[in-house]
């Protein structure tokens, strides 16, 4: 656990406890700047619970997250996203009812300043900060291939452009750090190919986002992370290069159960 | 034939689908068949409607056809020869409702707001010579309208609320009563106090008659010289009332606005009713001697509005320096009245409520509230801080319905604890669900149209029906105001049940409301979606 | 999600002492203070006004357990369920005035009409309680949370105009045909027969709804239909019958409330079922919205909560303000307290 200057996000000892049940067990986690970080394990190991705590939507047990060198722990979720952290949903949570524009018009709110007295006036400022707003959304949805979809209402669109337009959204609160959840569920393999390169090329490449993913496809995975991390019945289990965390025993055996690592072994395999 | 496997929408949709699996010769053919069967019928109860009703058909029938030189002239000639034999106001309407849709789309969305302000601006002038509508009767007076104007405000204000923020308010009309009542202590005689005019002798000891201890004025009109109390000019004091109205708002709004919708539901209604019983119970709190709110009895009477001598001057007198005592002009065989004064400020009002609903409607706070009604949570991930804007929806609906309130009173020179009661929150949340939550348009036709059913409209379907229907001898002696409230929870079943995108939906409501909004959404691989 | 509308737990979990909880200790204690000094001056008063409590905690127990019925299966506060309350009361008094003619000074067969005018009530409010579900929030089931609930406010001014369609704007006298001769004497205060009567006929009405939660397969249904529709669903409950079952039972008991309240009370207005159901939901609130065990607690602390106000004389707000303390009551525990005195914390804070 590195403590250098350079982490956008430090979580220590982070705990969460529903009841009796202990979903995250004390994890300690670093995301550093400029890199793609993957956050795996099987179902029910704890990673959304874990992103919920880290966007506030979960007050943790126990437990410090810092970002940027400031304590956001427990902090209710607008005010993370304003400090530097957007997300995308495990289940696909987008403002069904609004175009895509306005989806992504509303990403941008905290980084507007409009309020309730100028935009009844609609001050020069007002107008001006609205043409800009608009401008910019239509080069995110540019940015994600949506742009001739700008006006079709959310729940219209394809799934896969759904996800896309979600990315789009997250992108316009301006993030530090984006977090993905599952963001290839459900896409088909070209889909997620094209995905991969968007997430290493685009967001972190040209970007020079940091990125923080859930995901289940190991081709993803893979294929575009800086460090993996995996976390099983609410603990981390293994950290390192995709390569290494592929090898480790104990990430087999969490995935395939004891008998995998054990046929693994006798084949020579590990 | 008609599929009602269960009541209520599910069947609804299924009779829809059926009509649209109909070829289109069927359809225009059965179009055609009921309104020519709505004509007649109307015919039997007054001439002018049947006619208006064909005229109006062949209209929209002539419309659908393509494009040829004669269109326009056949369509005008029926607007003439309709002017000529019928009642000339309904001519009128006629003509100026073909003229509004000859104007192309683009252009129609102005043109259609600008007539109907104007309109309304001179509705005074013309209101005694409406043609007389069956049922209904005359067309409402103008203190009708002062009124209805004023539940239209209320209207729109809820519909930010409702509408907008998604924000259920069953409490509305403790804004109404915060209003009305602070107009009443800053415009009345209420806070005069008593002292003793003889120097030097206590109020219980006096032998001669009391006066007035105290007295502040601030540029109200229409003084008794020697009264007492608070006289805050009229127009400050709306924008007073609005302000304290809300402020009152955000302060029951904060521990409140917390809640899931339907405890906030409960929770507002419980203000609701907690108000008006302090209102009443204002005269003598808990036996101190304190009058507030000179209980049961109500404030009477209010200082009246009015530009004041000095203003008056300067405009020649076309300005009235007091609304009550104005009006010696007679324009356009019209004499002015004071009512017709408080009539157009009141369409100030109505336009500058309306002008402030729209401005937010697509703001950045619009877009935050609407996005707030669609899924709290990713909202909030969105970096929209879910207390604050829902504040700011409930202090705009209470700013407005303080005006509102305030504005009443002053025209009643009145508030009693009696005009505030429960069923006037679901009263203006009728008007919301039946015009359109959400659309302000559809929200001021629902407001305007129960507002005058409820002052004129039910007393006089009832007096017609108790008249005109009968079974060999038997008259029905029907009270229809008696049941208003009945009525009004039978329109909200009705249009919950059948339409509940209300009469002129916003778009994205319909499909909200059709489709289910997505609280917890389901994780869903599979979509329909046309990808080009 | 939905509340267990089961088995009592009367253990409270205790959390770290709050401020608010602090503040709410200090205040509670200053309201037993308060009704000690009552106590101490007019005894005899303090003790009628208790016995009267009682009987309204009864019968606002036996509305409130319909709300909080049908709040734990469809998460929907009925507004409708005051109101059907009320039209209970109005037919017991026709059925047992006109259909079986009743009045004061029959005797023992008083008690056999009393007993078929309750049975037939209940069955009609019952059926009442169904259809309105059927045609009212079936068609709903699907729409955003809100769109039931302002169908009930639509529902209950219907019926509240039905009640002043039917029986007019005034009161309507019920027989008085409950005994108020004493049962006992305690210090010179009477506790009369026809509140002893009330509370006679609730508790076993209450047994026998507990009997049918816990111990019947219906109840069974019911209490797993609240907690999870789709499982439930899935296990084989036909969900939509269940859901009817419970508007029936709920219906049911608000027809038993009615006809209690008007054998008592001797009078009813068309308008009172909205009042009196409001008061009634915030006991259920005040118990836990969902649990019929604190249904029936905050029912009784109400119910003498508006008998100390409106009865005691040392400076009490008095009947004036009833009606804006009970609804603070509601305000202050959905604020603070939302799971109210009995009821499980959720997630989401209610």
């Amino acid at each position: 656990m590195s403590d250098t200057n350079d982490d956008l996000l430090v979580a220590e000892d982070v705990r969460k406890e529903f009841g009796g049940l202990i979903a995250v067990n004390d994890v300690s986690f670093t995301v550093p700047r400029g890199r793609v970080i993957s956050l795996i394990g099987p179902n029910g190991a704890g990673k959304t619970t874990f992103f919920n705590m880290l966007t506030g939507v979960y007050k943790p047990t126990a437990g410090s997250i810092m970002l940027l060198g400031e304590d956001v722990t427990g902090k209710p979720p607008h005010a993370i996203t304003a400090r530097g952290i957007g997300r995308t949903f495990q289940n696909i949570r987008l403002f069904q009812n609004m175009s895509a524009i306005e989806n992504v018009m509303v990403g941008m709110h905290t980084r507007m300043k409009a309020n309730l007295f100028n935009s009844i006036i609609r001050t020069p400022f007002v107008k001006r900060e609205e043409a800009a707003a608009r401008a910019r959304a239509l080069d995110l949805l540019q940015e994600v291939g949506l742009r001739r979809k700008a006006h079709e209402a959310a729940k219209n669109l394809p799934y896969g452009e759904q996800r896309k337009l979600e990315v789009a959204r997250a992108l316009a609160t301006e993030p530090q750090l984006l977090l993905l959840d599952e963001p290839t569920a459900g896409m088909n393999p070209q889909e997620s190919a094209e995905f991969t390169q968007f997430v290493g090329h685009h967001l972190r490449d040209e970007r020079k986002l940091t990125v923080l993913m859930i995901e289940h496809d190991m081709r993803v995975v893979m294929g575009v992370s800086d460090r993996v991390s995996v976390l099983d019945y609410g603990e981390k289990i293994a950290e390192g290069s995709p390569r290494e965390v592929q090898k480790n025993e104990r990430v087999i055996e969490a995935y395939l159960g004891k008998a995998a690592v054990e046929d693994m072994k006798r084949q020579g395999l590990s | 034939m008609l599929a009602w496997n269960t009541l209520g929408r599910p069947g609804w949709q299924s009779l829809r689908g059926r009509w649209r699996g109909l070829r289109a010769e069927a359809r225009w053919g059965i179009a055609i068949g009921l309104e020519v069967a709505l004509a007649a019928l109307l015919f039997f109860v007054d001439h002018a409607l049947g006619y208006a009703v064909l005229t109006l058909s062949a209209f929209y029938w002539i419309r659908r056809l393509p494009p040829m030189p004669w269109k326009l002239a056949a369509q005008a000639a029926l607007v003439l020869v309709f002017l000529v034999f019928q009642p000339r106001s309904l001519g009128a309407l006629l003509a100026i409702a073909f003229a509004v849709f000859w104007i192309p789309e683009r252009l129609r969305v102005w043109a259609l707001p600008v007539v109907a302000v104007v309109a309304a601006v001179f509705y005074p002038f013309y209101q005694t010579e409406m043609f007389t509508i069956p049922v209904f009767g005359v067309w409402p007076d103008v203190a009708t309208g002062v009124v209805m104007i004023v539940f239209v405000m209320m209207a729109v204000g809820l519909n930010i609320v409702v509408g907008y923020a998604g924000l259920l308010d069953l409490g509305y009309v403790a804004f109404y009563a915060t209003g009305a009542y602070t107009a009443a202590f800053f415009a009345s005689q209420q806070f005069a106090g008593q002292r003793c005019p003889t120097p030097g002798v206590s109020i219980e000891n006096c032998t001669v008659a009391a006066v007035p201890k105290h007295n502040f004025d601030l540029g109200a009109v229409g003084l008794v010289p020697g009264a007492g109390g608070i006289h805050v000019s009229g127009w400050l004091l709306l924008l007073l009332a609005g302000v304290i109205t809300a402020l009152f708002g955000i302060v029951i709004g904060l521990p409140t606005l917390r809640l899931r919708g339907d405890y906030l539901a409960i929770v507002t209604l419980g203000f609701g009713e907690i108000l008006p019983q302090i209102a009443r119970n204002g005269d003598n709190f808990f036996g101190t001697g304190v009058n507030l709110t000179n209980g049961p009895n109500g404030i009477t009477p209010l200082d009246s509005i009015g530009f004041g001598n000095k203003l008056s001057g300067w405009t020649g007198g076309v300005l009235p320096s007091n609304f009550l005592t104005c009006c010696k002009a007679n324009h356009l065989g019209h004499q002015f009245q004071s009512t017709d004064l408080f009539f157009w400020v009141a369409i100030v009002l109505l336009l500058i409520t309306v002008f402030c609903s729209l401005r937010l409607q697509y703001s950045r706070l619009g877009r935050a509230w609407i996005a707030i009604r669609e899924d709290e949570t990713a909202a909030a991930a969105m970096g929209i801080p879910l207390m604050r804007t829902k504040t700011w929806a409930y202090a705009s609906g209470a700013f407005f319905g303080g005006i509102a309130g305030a504005y009443y009173a002053i025209f009643k020179s009145a508030t009693f604890p009696g005009d505030f009661f429960f069923n006037i929150s679901v009263f203006i949340l009728c008007m919301v669900i039946l015009g359109g939550m959400g659309n302000i348009w559809g929200v001021i036709v629902g407001a305007a149209f129960l507002a005058y059913l409820d002052r004129e409209g039910l007393a006089n379907t009832g007096a017609w029906i108790n008249s005109n229907v009968h079974v060999g001898h038997w008259h029905p002696n029907l009270e229809v105001p008696l049941y208003a409230s009945g009525i009004y929870g039978l329109i909200i079943l009705v249009v919950m049940l059948f339409r509940p995108e209300g009469l002129i939906p916003s778009r994205r409501r319909a499909a909200e409301l059709h489709e289910g909004v997505h609280d917890e959404p389901l994780y869903d691989s599979t979509h329909a979606g046309t990808e080009a | 999600m939905a509340a267990d509308a089961s088995a009592p737990t009367l253990g409270t979990r205790f959390k770290r002492p709050t401020f608010i909880g602090g503040v709410g200790a200090v205040f509670v204690a200053l309201l037993v203070a308060l009704l000690i000094k009552e106590a101490t001056v007019s005894p005899s008063q303090f003790g009628q006004t208790t016995l009267i409590g009682l009987t309204n905690g009864a019968v606002y127990a036996l509305i409130a357990l319909g709300y909080t019925l049908v709040y734990g299966i469809l998460e929907l506060i009925n507004f409708a369920h005051g109101d059907v309350f009320m039209l209970g009361g109005m037919l017991a008094i026709t059925i047992g005035t006109h259909v079986f003619g009743l009045h004061h000074g029959q005797g023992p067969v008083t008690v056999l009409i009393v007993f078929a005018t309750l049975v037939l009530t209940m069955l009609a409010c019952g059926s009442i309680n169904a259809t309105i579900e059927f045609i009212a929030y079936r068609p709903l089931r699907g729409a955003p949370r809100l769109a039931p609930l302002i169908t009930a406010i639509g529902v209950s001014f219907i019926i509240q105009d039905i009640g002043l369609a039917w029986k007019g704007p005034n009161y309507v006298t019920a027989p008085d045909v409950f005994p108020h001769s004493q049962v006992f004497s305690v210090g010179g205060v009477d506790y009369q027969w026809n509140h002893l009567i009330v509370v006679i006929i609730t508790v076993p009405v209450l047994l026998a709804l507990l009997w049918l939660v816990q111990r019947t397969r219906q109840g069974k249904a019911m209490r797993a239909t609240a907690q999870d529709k789709d499982a439930a669903a899935i296990m084989g409950i036909n969900v939509n019958r269940t859901i009817s079952f419970t508007f029936l039972i709920a219906g049911a008991l608000a027809g038993a409330a009615g006809t209690l309240y008007a054998l008592w009370a001797t009078t009813v207005r068309f308008d009172q079922g909205f009042q009196l159901g409001l008061i009634a939901f915030t006991a259920a609130v005040l118990g836990g919205i969902g649990n019929l065990p604190g249904a029936v607690l905050g029912a009784v602390t109400i119910g003498l909560i508006q008998s100390w106000n409106e009865g005691l004389p040392w400076h009490m707000p008095g009947s004036d303000w009833t009606q804006s303390i009970v609804f603070s009551i509601l305000i202050l525990i959905l604020v603070f307290r939302p799971e109210g005195l009995l009821g499980e914390k959720t997630p989401e804070g209610g």
